[in-house]
């Protein structure tokens, strides 16, 4: 059974449609990178499958419930962490593990004690007085002491600097390897994405656009790159198998393709007679920006 | 070995463990019955996520370069199985090609290219102490 099931969400803002109809499954041990450009609807998506925000249209389940009609079951079992959290900023690190503590009956006060210890975290001082990672630190804390099914993260590692970052990512990655945790999570950093998610989610404009096992969309996708100088490629290019998107770049056009890079190569050549074309794999950033960043 | 990935490469993190490993039974830095660092291991020294060194371990035994013995760990396999001896040539195909582009640039004959890889072939032997590819053509 999925862990978490999003069926064709749909949430405005005003006018605004943030979502147009997502769906998603979460399967148990999935890591899921949830990528797009800012203001794709990624935010909006978290924290309606965190039983957050609600939706307008579509059906949320989690762990098989509905969790605005059991709320406290499922926000026991679950592990969530903002963007842009608001804590009280006089109460000190440690009166907010302690106020977690008290809510959750799964809480694991050795994990508590284990974490404590492992991210060096300041228990007496306030809140507003710690750095931008420590506080994102005592807050993980907080979402992973009870041992939660799914964790929900809204850029984790959001403005933190590149140590408090690794830093960040070792302590997922040693949940990963004793846990077997399921995380949901958001990022602007496709090499933490690459590093952490074994599953890819792209939305563009409140839609999704890719939902792939990250390595396999990283594989199945391939660039071609041809001089500019020799029109009219992008029609020709359109019509061809597998077109994804083109660029102008410079004096080239790149165009990406979901084609296994030999076949494409002997199609653009023999049947469009391109013979100055070259064709390689992309980078999972490059990807994200074919697929996200502006036509040309 | 000392295992490294580089995480915005072109080639997925999986496939860049499984060349490490593949390059390192080729240049018998690790040899047949040397063991692995475990998937958890792994995992943490390169910062990447556990299911990550599962896959490009399955794919290392599903071609037949290492081996998992259950309670005891993943080791070096007696020899690359379960590829066709053409299959082997195959993938040395750009490895050449790429050597003889460089060849042409360099304007090195191809007589003293065939010369280059005698010699370190003998090298090579040498580190190995004398078995490997010595046994194999018998």
């Amino acid at each position: 059974m999925a862990i978490l099931e999003l069926e064709e969400i749909r949430r405005s803002y005003d006018r605004d449609l943030a979502l147009k109809g997502v769906s998603l499954s979460v399967e148990p041990g999935d890591v899921l990178g949830l990528v797009g450009r800012s203001g794709a609807g990624k935010t909006t998506l978290l924290r309606v499958a965190a039983g957050l925000l609600k939706a307008d249209q579509g059906r949320v389940t989690v762990f098989g419930l509905d969790p605005w009609r059991e709320p406290v079951k499922v926000k026991r079992r679950l592990g969530y962490v903002a963007e842009t959290q608001a804590v009280p900023p006089r109460m000190s690190a440690g009166e907010l593990i302690a106020l977690h503590r008290e809510l959750y009956p799964s809480w694991d006060g050795e994990l508590e004690r284990q974490l404590l210890e492992r991210l060096a975290i300041p228990r007496s001082k306030a809140i507003a007085h710690l750095s931008k990672g420590e506080a994102r630190k005592v807050l993980l804390l907080c979402a992973i002491a009870h041992r939660p099914e799914l964790l929900i993260l809204d850029e984790p590692a959001g403005g933190l600097d590149p140590a408090a970052r690794r830093e960040f990512l070792e302590l997922s990655i040693e949940l990963l390897a004793s846990e077997g945790s399921t995380i949901l999570f958001s990022s602007h950093h496709m090499t933490d994405v690459e590093r952490i998610a074994n599953r890819l989610v792209v939305i563009e404009r409140g839609e999704k656009i890719v939902d792939s096992e990250l390595a396999a969309f990283q594989q199945e996708h391939c660039v071609a790159v041809l001089p500019a100088s020799t029109p009219p490629h992008a029609e020709r290019l359109r019509g061809v198998d597998g077109f994804v998107r083109s660029r102008a770049r410079g004096s080239s056009i790149h165009a990406v393709f979901r084609r296994d890079p030999g076949e494409l190569k002997s199609e653009l050549r023999d049947r469009l007679q391109l013979a100055d074309v070259s064709i390689s794999r992309l980078s999972l950033e490059e990807m994200f920006v074919a697929f996200v960043g502006a036509e040309s | 070995m000392r295992f490294q990935v580089n995480p915005g490469d072109e080639l997925p993190i999986y496939r860049q463990i499984m060349r490490q490993v593949v390059d390192a039974v080729a240049g018998a830095q690790l040899k047949p019955g040397d063991k692995l660092p475990s998937h958890r291991e792994l995992s943490q020294e390169l910062v990447i996520a556990p299911l990550t060194v599962k896959k490009a371990y399955d794919e290392l035994e599903r071609e037949g370069y290492i081996q998992t013995v259950r309670g005891q760990g993943t080791f070096v396999g007696s020899e690359a199985r379960g590829q066709t001896a053409a299959a082997r040539v195959e993938r040395l195909r750009p490895l050449a090609q790429r050597l003889l582009h460089e060849a042409a640039l360099l304007n090195v004959e191809l007589e003293r290219v065939q010369r280059l890889i005698v010699e370190e072939s003998g090298r090579l032997e040498r580190t190995r102490g004398g078995n490997g590819a010595e046994k194999r053509s018998k």
